[in-house]
């Protein structure tokens, strides 16, 4: 069993990012695994855009990310990338945050035409933040999910797929120290 | 003289002072004294997102941008040309200055000329302007000068002179904007006698099936 944090960087309270982070979460936690979730609007937007580590929600915030042994990160496409709100999040972690974890990317977007977004624009910053290994991750189209939490499983198949290939993957000895 | 032209530098600096908001004053003065060189005023305004960031994560939330964001927004929008510069965090520019361009319409840059700048500890993440700024800026359909400049924190303290790197930087890509800003072609970069010497294709396609 492994300690998950799926941290989700849409704006909105009922956002279809959200939706699908819970279900990716859902899904690990039916596996066996400690999953809890963080969005990122949740935290005081003041402390989070000038790195006032002494607020304590995002002193919280950042020992979640410190004590899990691998992150779901999911954010919507904006203007063909991740969202500023994500990054204000990843902004705020040490240097190399991601060392020695596992990260399953996810994304949500309005056009296939941005699904790249997640490994020419996600991709890098995780690695960037010592992730030990970034797992393919998955673009998902929003019509094939509501605000209201329904998904229609040929949207969302595949990354259910991948999700529980993550799932094995935590699962391995090594991955977990 | 012509209307001046409304330069508006954006600056993502977090600290007091910021050398991301060095940077971005250095390209406005490179932009507009390059600007007077070719009969043209610049009109300077800054936007400092750090004065908005609050705003910016409650427009986010809302979706009504509180006054100090308008008249931010309204600024950028109405640009002739503009200056983004932002400070490089984990290989990619700000949450900060993402939020703010997040929230402009797709439209608000359409067609602008924009130069993009940054600032970061090392040289090592100079290449986040050319794979997360340039990019972000092309989804928005602006015109990215061909130069960007990156100032990591060594950079700062070169006296100026021949080994002065980003100031010849600055005053390149100050050049890219003017030209951009002004409505005038950028210089071409082969002098034209070059191309008389040139044989036309056909030409040469000819003399092979006379050879």
């Amino acid at each position: 069993m492994a300690t998950v944090l799926t941290v989700w960087g849409s704006p909105s309270a009922t956002s279809r990012t959200g939706v699908v982070a819970r279900h990716v979460a859902a899904r690990l936690t039916a596996d066996g695994h400690d999953v809890s979730t963080l969005a990122v609007r949740d935290l005081p937007a003041q402390a989070l855009l000038h790195a006032d580590f002494a607020d304590p929600d995002l002193r919280a915030a950042l020992a979640r990310v410190a004590d899990a042994d691998a992150l779901v990160i999911a954010s919507p496409v904006y203007k063909a990338a991740y969202s500023g709100v994500l990054k204000t999040f990843l902004d705020v972690l040490p240097q190399f945050a991601l060392r020695g974890k596992e990260i399953l990317p996810v994304l949500t977007g309005g056009t296939p035409a941005h699904v790249l977004a997640l490994d020419y624009a996600l991709r890098p910053v995780l690695t960037s933040l010592g992730a030990d290994h970034v797992a393919q991750g998955w673009f998902v189209h929003e019509r094939f999910v509501s605000v209201e939490g329904a998904m229609e499983a040929e949207g969302v198949a595949p990354l259910e797929e991948l999700a529980d290939a993550f799932s094995a993957r935590l699962r391995r000895p090594a991955a977990v120290a | 003289m012509a209307q001046p032209v409304k330069l508006v530098v954006v600056s993502a600096g977090l600290g007091k002072p910021s050398s991301t908001r060095m940077l971005g004053d250095r390209l406005a003065e490179a932009t507009g004294r390059q600007l007077l060189d070719r009969g043209v005023e610049a009109d300077v305004h800054t936007v400092e997102l750090r004065d908005v960031a609050v705003d910016i994560a409650h427009n986010l939330v809302t979706g009504f941008p509180p006054p100090g964001l308008r008249a931010a927004i309204e600024t950028v929008t109405r640009a002739d040309a503009l200056i983004a510069v932002t400070p490089i965090f984990t290989a990619s520019y700000s949450g900060l200055f993402k939020s703010f361009f997040d929230v402009l319409d797709n439209s608000a840059l359409t067609g602008k000329p924009v130069l993009i700048a940054a600032t970061g500890g090392t040289a090592r993440h100079s290449l986040a302007l050319e794979h997360a700024l340039r990019p972000l800026f092309a989804y928005l359909r602006a015109t990215v000068t061909p130069t960007s400049v990156y100032a990591a924190t060594g950079d700062w303290g070169a006296s100026a002179g021949a080994g002065d790197d980003l100031a010849a930087r600055i005053a390149r890509a100050g050049g890219e904007l003017a030209d951009l800003a002004a409505g005038l072609p950028r210089a071409a970069a082969a002098p034209a006698a070059e191309f008389e010497e040139v044989v036309p294709f056909a030409e040469q396609l000819a003399a092979l099936r006379r050879g």
